[in-house]
């Protein structure tokens, strides 16, 4: 007992941030409900981000029923590689990546051959919800294939890292490269066993990461260091994250980012309720952040200012930026 | 968001304090019991009345019966008799029943039957008595005798209270040659309280006999007698034996005054018995039956006055926000994952109908089963609806099948599966296969198990009687937990879960 109490005051003053916190001070109040479907649909959410001019992959096409399954042809017609989604799937769940044609099938990441009946197969559990959150009908997204930077080569197993950062009204407040690894799949959802590694807002360079709960330093199947890989292109994850505020109305989200290889940073979807672990990957609690720019939002108040997307990069690299890593 | 808080704390504060004002109302002031162990003594006094009328006579026969105006409520009274008239009239505070017939013979009997209890009596009047009274004239050695004896007691004594009891004292003293010559050697109870009266008379202290009657059960008994008197604001009693002051609690006072307790014309040998015996009756069943017999009808407006079959239901109900609060603890405070909210609650109420352990056991093989089922229809690649509609119809056929085993093996638990828990069981399974495509297969495991658990917790505190109980009878404690979920609302620190998902940070 007086244990637990002692965590309980060193995680405070830490200002790490539990659900509770999270659910009540953030994400009741900065998310209002009924802007939910624009980041739980990521159609809309494409729709949006295309509007705004912010970066998205490619979407090829859209299938809303059964009949449409029929203009699949039409919309890869051309295209060796492509994604299928459920538009409101969770968890990264009914996704197939196709990396290639082979013959008259086709070839997923994994090298798996599917034919185009199997794929039409898979559109149509989509369709009927199997996917979406609560089982209701979905509509199936076809989009851009991304690949990969090669900067990743080094610390990712398979699939594609993506790079998460936390943006609290506009201001970026925390960032963590998601790597996927054996354990999950390729997939790079942290609860499912992807390494959660930190990164410097300032500057782009990744710090020591997280799996499973615990703080590591290497990638478990690489056993490469994750720490100081310099991240290209890190102002232009920044602005596209601090911009997804205007471009969904929501104040307290996760924004997923790719790094592809030919078209830089795009956005590959918002999360409203993001996850805590971003905390233990970057050693850092989210309250005292969070404190910081909200405290900034009443000063530019009551000065009756409105930062835009850039300069509130720029508050939140200069306050939130420049860790200096401690030596384990 | 600072108003809002203060909104909420004013609420908050505003429920919590209506909760604790309604409860301690009910308790403190109506007198409800707090327990449903809390029993009252039910008194059953049978008087008989036993005499030989007079042939060709009118037979007039007068009982004092007690007054009924003390602590005591009467719940029930009955005059039995056959062929004879009953009249009750109060005379000078006594309470007196006239049984009376124009003719009768041979040995005659009488019942009089009262059923009482001690508790929610109305208001008490305020008490009235004399305080003066003239002397008794006595003469010669009696008066030398009873000045000898007054003397001292006057020396001793400060007060109308001590008076009185230094003067039964005083007579009580075999010893003495005064008392001797005033008791002529009747040292009999009536006698001592005659002289005990002449000494106060010459006092001119007033007091009264009280005939009393012993609550005690399966003794027999004939009334006791009592001296009172009124020291200006309250009557006081006294033991003409000992002295002592003050009416013992188990006393009911049957008549007061020199009277006899029966009187009769028209017949002889009057001789009257009394018997009585005790029941313990549920407190709350009491009140309700005192209800009825006093002018206090607090309970009109409780769940109490609802009929049985529905009170049956509302003790269901009223504990569902006590399962709910269960589960919020659990979930806000714990971290415990758990299927929604509102499924672990079901799941404790179809608990109540399969008992735990067999409820364990079948909610553990039957979602199992279903899941396992479910597992294999992905191989079909079915289409979500038709997958859960064979899962559902699945989970019948296994209930159905289950029941049917233990009915022939003799274990009548297995039917115990009625159609809510059915339900219950078919939804959970839906929702956690739900679970498990969305979050896989150890979430999905995670959280059946903190269902299960939340859920046993849940019931486990709902089937505490003396909770039901509580909970039913003084329902403004619901209020006091709405007071307890709003500020859940707005609890932002860490769950216990957290504390250990969260030891990373701690480490260096």
């Amino acid at each position: 007992m007086f244990g637990l109490i002692k965590t309980w005051k060193a995680l405070e003053a830490k200002g790490i941030m539990g659900i509770n916190r999270r659910n009540a001070d953030y994400v009741l109040k900065y998310n209002k409900r009924h802007l939910y479907p624009i980041v739980d649909d990521k159609i809309i959410t494409k729709e949006r981000a295309i509007e705004a001019g912010i970066d998205v992959p490619e979407m090829y096409g859209v299938i809303e029923t059964e009949k449409d399954i029929d203009k699949l042809d039409q919309i890869i017609a051309g295209r060796n590689d492509f994604v299928i989604k459920p538009a409101q799937g969770a968890g990264g769940d009914g996704i197939t990546v196709i990396a290639d044609r082979f013959e008259d099938r086709f070839k997923t990441v994994s090298g798996k051959i599917v034919s185009h009946e199997e794929l039409e197969q898979q559109i149509s559990s989509i369709l009927s919800g199997l996917y979406s959150l609560g089982g209701h009908r979905d509509r199936a997204l076809i989009e851009y294939r991304v690949t990969p930077d090669t900067i990743f080569k080094s610390i990712s197993y398979e699939g594609v890292p993506d790079i998460r950062i936390i943006v609290l009204m506009g201001y970026p407040v925390m960032a963590m490269l998601r790597l996927p690894t054996r354990q999950s799949n390729g997939k790079a959802n942290l609860h499912q066993g992807a390494i959660g590694v930190g990164v410097d807002l300032a500057t782009g360079i990744t710090l020591r990461g997280t799996w499973l709960n615990n703080k590591i330093s290497k990638h478990p199947d690489t056993t490469n260091a994750v720490d100081g890989v310099q991240l290209p292109n890190w102002d232009g994850f920044m602005k596209l994250a601090a911009g997804c505020y205007e471009l969904c109305g929501l104040g307290y989200i996760g924004v997923d980012m790719v790094l592809d290889q030919d078209k830089g940073p795009l956005i590959l979807e918002l999360n409203a309720r993001p996850g805590l672990n971003i905390q233990i990957a970057n050693d850092c609690g989210l309250t005292h952040r969070a404190h910081a720019v909200e405290a900034r939002l009443e000063e530019l108040k009551a000065k009756g200012i409105q930062e835009d997307a850039e300069e509130r990069v720029r508050f939140s690299q200069e306050l939130f930026g420049h860790i200096v890593s401690k030596e384990v | 968001m600072r108003s809002l808080n203060l909104h909420l704390k004013v609420l908050i504060t505003l429920l919590v304090a209506l909760g604790v004002l309604i409860t301690a109302y009910q308790i403190f002031i109506l007198g409800i019991p707090v327990t449903e162990d809390e029993t009252d003594d039910l008194w059953n006094i049978d008087a008989r009345v036993e005499f030989q009328a007079t042939p060709r006579e009118p037979v007039k026969l007068q009982m004092f019966v007690p007054p009924l105006n003390q602590d005591y409520v009467s719940l029930n009274e009955s005059f039995i008799s056959n062929n004879y008239g009953v009249s009750v009239n109060r005379v000078d505070g006594n309470r007196r029943v006239t049984w009376s017939a124009r003719r009768a013979s041979g040995k005659q009997t009488l019942y009089y039957r009262l059923v009482l209890t001690k508790r929610y009596s109305g208001e008490q009047t305020p008490a009235k008595g004399p305080i003066f009274r003239d002397s008794i004239p006595v003469e010669g050695p009696e008066k030398i005798a009873a000045e000898a004896l007054l003397a001292p007691i006057r020396q001793h004594s400060a007060d109308v209270e001590t008076f009185i009891s230094e003067t039964i004292k005083r007579v009580n003293n075999a010893n003495d040659d005064n008392v001797k010559l005033l008791l002529g050697g009747d040292a009999s109870t009536v006698n001592k309280a005659k002289v005990v009266e002449l000494l106060l008379s010459i006092a001119h202290v007033p007091m009264e006999r009280v005939h009393t009657i012993r609550l005690q059960a399966e003794v027999a008994q004939s009334p006791e007698l009592w001296l009172r008197s009124f020291n200006g604001q309250k009557w006081l009693y006294f033991n003409p034996e000992s002295g002592e002051q003050g009416l013992p609690a188990d006393r009911l006072v049957w008549w007061i005054g020199d009277d006899d307790l029966v009187s009769l014309e028209g017949g002889r040998q009057a001789a009257v018995s009394f018997s009585l015996n005790n029941s313990e009756m549920n407190a709350i069943r009491l009140a309700k039956l005192t209800d009825e017999n006093t002018d206090a009808s607090f309970l009109e407006y409780s769940l109490y006055g609802l009929p049985l079959q529905t009170q049956q239901t509302f003790m269901i109900m009223v504990m569902i926000p006590i399962g709910v609060l269960v589960i919020l603890i659990l979930r806000n405070l714990g971290g415990l994952q758990t299927l929604g909210t509102f499924t672990p609650v079901l799941i404790a109420l179809a608990f109540r109908e399969t008992q735990l352990g067999f409820g364990i056991f079948l909610f553990t093989v039957i979602t199992a089963l279903g899941l396992s089922l479910r597992s294999y229809l992905e191989h079909l690649k079915l289409q979500m609806l038709p997958r859960l509609s064979v899962v559902l119809t699945f989970v019948v056929v296994l209930i159905a099948a289950i029941s049917l085993f233990s009915h022939k093996l003799g274990l009548e638990r297995g039917l115990s599966v009625a159609l809510f828990p059915m339900v219950i069981l078919t939804m959970t399974i839906e929702r956690l296969s739900i679970t498990w495509e969305e979050r896989g297969g150890s979430h999905a495991f995670k959280v059946a198990i903190g269902t299960l658990f939340a859920a046993t917790i849940a019931h486990l505190l709902m089937s505490v009687p003396e909770l039901v109980y509580f909970v039913f009878t003084f329902p403004a404690i619901l209020l006091i937990l709405v007071g307890f979920m709003l500020a859940m609302g707005r609890y932002r620190g860490y769950r216990l879960t957290e504390l250990f998902r969260f030891k990373a940070f701690l480490k260096d």
